[in-house]
């Protein structure tokens, strides 16, 4: 097969990256510039020093080639993540509201933009320490495994992907294992003169039931 | 019975041998059985591969029983401790096997259910943290799925680190032109 095995499990970091690249960040332009027509619409007039909204991708390009000042979003100051820290550790608390690729974002931003951060050093621990307890609380979360649904709201797209595998796999044994004790306790009830149970017929009610469920 | 076509695992968890009893008197396939003698009568034992096992079985040729793996004293075994069972020493292929014949012991399901449960649990923490001496043993008990399953886990977890370390890109810059 054509694709590496990290590729059929799912998303490599490096493409989630790429993902991560179209989401907006407000940028304050250095230079004057006109409209820029990219295939996914228009962007600019860059007038300093208006804000203005453009994709990461080009916020990082013009910043590297120093023509814009990237205003670093909301959720990635250093109080605004102390704060997350700390609701994130309460006991029982869910997943704090981050983007889906906060992390993304934040390694781009900080790789280039890092004079544009108020307390990058601070930033990036804080991040280090809420990606921790995250990890942690997505250990916990998987206690909670059955065949049917897992719900962990507000993960973001890497941490979707890291556990990806493990319930990919676990969710297809069990919901294969409970198919199995559905047959066996039919064929228990009907009685066991009958012969072995049509088995297209027992898939197709496992399937019926995930389907109810997430309806 | 029911397997995937091309599932190598399926394949290979048909390969288990389950114990059969005779149904018939089978002349000069002695050699075939445990005994030596030419002939092979009803109610004699044997132990069949799975595949040949099963389709013996609906044609009414051997009566199919239930591996002792999955016997009811060894289904109290597993519910008792299901984190210290050496899975691998009792099959390599153990729920590819107990998905294929589980059906016939009506607890089975049941007891394989919650014993993944708990070892998955104990997979994505090995996952998470890395495994070391006090995890060795339980590492080594896995059966083959679960070992595929860990060694998934393992990489998808390294991913993100790997990535913030910048390890993670598949272009490098070709030796030539360092």
């Amino acid at each position: 097969m054509a694709t590496s095995e990290a590729q059929q499990e799912g998303f490599t970091m490096p493409e989630l990256e790429y993902l991560a690249q179209c989401e907006d960040v407000t940028i304050v332009p250095l230079h004057r510039m006109e409209r820029l027509e990219l295939v996914r619409g228009a962007v600019g007039p860059f007038r300093p020093p208006q804000k203005t909204q453009v994709p990461l991708w080009l916020a990082v390009m013009l910043k590297r080639a120093n023509r814009c000042r990237i205003v670093a979003p909301a959720w990635l100051g250093a109080d605004h993540l102390r704060a997350l820290c700390r609701e994130e550790d309460a006991p029982d608390a869910l997943f704090t509201r981050l983007p889906p690729h906060y992390l993304e974002i934040a390694h781009a931003l900080l790789a280039v933009a890092e004079d544009d951060l108020a307390d990058a050093q601070a930033v990036r621990r804080l991040l280090q320490d809420l990606r921790e307890t995250r990890q942690t609380k997505t250990r916990e979360g998987l206690k909670l495994l059955n065949s049917l649904q897992l719900q962990m709201d507000n993960l973001s797209a890497a941490e979707i992907n890291e556990i990806r595998p493990l319930f990919g796999r676990s969710f297809d044994m069990l919901r294969r294992l409970d198919a199995l004790a559905a047959t066996a306790a039919d064929r228990a009830h009907r009685g066991s003169q009958l012969g072995p149970a049509d088995d297209s017929q027992y898939a197709d009610d496992a399937d019926d039931d995930d389907f109810a469920y997430a309806r | 019975m029911a397997g995937a076509y091309y599932d190598i695992d399926d394949i290979l968890a048909a390969q288990e041998r389950v114990p059969c009893v005779l149904q018939v008197d089978l002349d000069g396939l002695g050699s075939a059985g445990s005994g030596g003698a030419s002939k092979v009568h009803r109610n004699a034992r044997w132990a069949l591969p799975l595949w040949m096992a099963d389709g013996l079985n609906e044609e009414d040729f051997v009566a199919m029983e239930a591996p002792p793996v999955f016997s009811r004293r060894a289904a109290r075994m597993y519910a008792a401790s299901p984190e210290s069972i050496q899975l691998r020493a009792v099959s390599q292929h153990f729920y590819q096997l107990g998905l294929q014949l589980g059906d016939m012991v009506p607890d089975v399901p049941h007891v394989l259910r919650s014993m993944y449960t708990q070892r998955v649990q104990r997979i994505a923490r090995i996952a998470q943290q890395g495994h070391n001496v006090e995890t060795l043993d339980f590492v080594q008990s896995l059966d083959r799925t679960e070992a595929e399953l860990l060694r998934l886990c393992q990489r998808a977890q390294g991913a993100i680190a790997a990535w913030q370390q910048g390890r993670a890109y598949a272009l490098r810059r070709a030796p030539a032109i360092q």
